[in-house]
């Protein structure tokens, strides 16, 4: 079951965000050696806020399978402060349109199929996620190994812009049209069946 | 601050230095809403000279949570029972933010989250709070910001030397000067911080961050 969490019902989760930001911190400083700050053990960036929406995809005994984020374009995000020149036109902004970044697999998840197999997912619920709360499209930047799988996902992508080099890989910014046909070809090639997302009711805690 | 923080889903906070929390010397920072019982339990058994988050408090450069830290540190019997006899008070999973400030106590903030954890979003907030709390505290309580003397170059480097235990020989051999200028630079740095003794300057110098010890170690 993948969560979606937000400002309203980020209150029950704090245990699982903090175990994403422990999984962002293993993955990305640890394992890849981004150049990212750490904050007692947590990969924590400038765009983190309650107004990002988190999808969290978790076991049923609760374990953090893998997490993403969605930011508003209206607020600062990777595109327009970091990423800015992988963008011809410019990074598109609008209420609409939000951006997905920090793809994070649990780093004990082995490489290959596995992975794959949780992008797809994870994929699924963006679609899921983007028709719920009314977007348009999800930007997204993608490296060499992440943009073919990213585009041959079932959703119709469209690319923002020239590949990039960078010291240690290749970049590209994408933007991903969100519709409930893509959303039936992602689920179709995932073999899922049925939603993958669920949205906590804030109200829980208090009932219980 | 601590209604702050329990906003945050902290239940308890302890922001003290590291001494006897019920018999707290002049000048000491004691900020807790520790259980009494384990107050009272902590100070009987004179923890504060055994308990292993003072100790790493003194040296961790920045915080650090209990549950993996101590997963890494092969820890002596005594302290080890701290740490067991803390968690039977439901003091446990905390973190620790080292306070380093020079001229205060020892000190530290530890907080302990509740049963829902923390939202990471505030784990930056959380830090602030800890590490002004501290501060505000010790001045309120009569603690000054000593300001230290101004040492030059060659001072700093006689300084640093004597602090790594070299004889005024050989500190003079390492600078090129001879060991009667040694003494001599060392006498005006005593005389600078006030003080009686030159091991007493020496001290002061590297509490107070003048001279750094690895700054000649090559």
């Amino acid at each position: 079951m993948i969560q979606i969490i937000t400002r309203e019902n980020r209150g029950l989760f704090r245990h699982a965000l903090t175990e994403m930001h422990t999984q962002r911190r293993k993955l990305f400083i640890d394992e890849m050696g981004w150049g990212l700050a750490e904050i007692a053990g947590l990969e924590i960036d400038q765009f983190d806020c309650e107004e990002a929406i988190y999808l969290i995809d978790m076991s049923e005994s609760g374990r953090v399978l893998q997490s993403a984020r969605l930011l508003p374009t209206t607020l600062p995000h990777m595109l327009s402060e970091i990423f800015g020149h992988l963008c011809e036109a410019g990074p598109p902004v609008s209420n609409n349109i939000w951006e997905a970044s920090r793809f994070c697999p649990a780093p004990d998840t082995p490489k290959g199929a596995p992975r794959r197999l949780l992008l797809g997912r994870m994929i699924t619920a963006i679609m899921e996620t983007g028709l719920l709360f009314g977007m348009e499209n999800v930007t997204f930047v993608a490296s060499a190994a992440l943009a073919p799988l990213a585009c041959t996902a079932g959703w119709r992508v469209t690319s923002l812009g020239p590949v990039v080099r960078t010291r240690r890989d290749r970049l590209a910014a994408f933007s991903a049209e969100i519709a409930a046909d893509g959303l039936a070809r992602v689920r179709a090639r995932n073999q899922l069946s049925a939603p993958l997302t669920r949205h906590a009711d804030p109200g829980l805690k208090r009932a219980a | 601050m601590q209604a702050a923080l329990a906003q945050c889903g902290i239940s308890y906070v302890a922001c003290a230095s590291h001494v006897d929390p019920l018999k707290p010397p002049r000048g000491a920072v004691m900020m807790v809403n520790y259980p009494q019982a384990w107050l009272a339990h902590f100070s009987d058994s004179g923890f504060a000279h055994v308990d292993p988050i003072y100790w790493a408090a003194g040296w961790m450069p920045r915080e650090f949570w209990w549950d993996t830290f101590f997963a890494t540190i092969e820890l002596g019997r005594e302290q080890k029972r701290v740490l067991n006899e803390a968690r039977e008070c439901g003091i446990v999973g905390g973190m620790t933010i080292p306070i380093h400030s020079p001229g205060a106590l020892p000190a530290s903030c530890s907080v302990v989250p509740g049963p829902d954890g923390v939202d990471p979003l505030d784990i930056p907030d959380i830090q602030f709070m800890a590490i002004n709390a501290h501060e505000e505290a010790r001045l309120r309580n009569g603690g000054s910001v000593n300001v230290p003397p101004i040492l030059s170059k060659r001072q700093r480097e006689c300084l640093a030397l004597a602090a790594l235990g070299k004889s005024d020989g050989v500190i003079g051999q390492i600078l090129g000067i001879s060991p009667r200028t040694v003494e001599h630079t060392i006498e005006e740095v005593r005389r600078k911080f006030g003080v009686s003794h030159r091991t007493q300057a020496v001290a002061l110098s590297v509490v107070s961050r003048l001279v750094s010890l690895n700054e000649l170690s090559d």
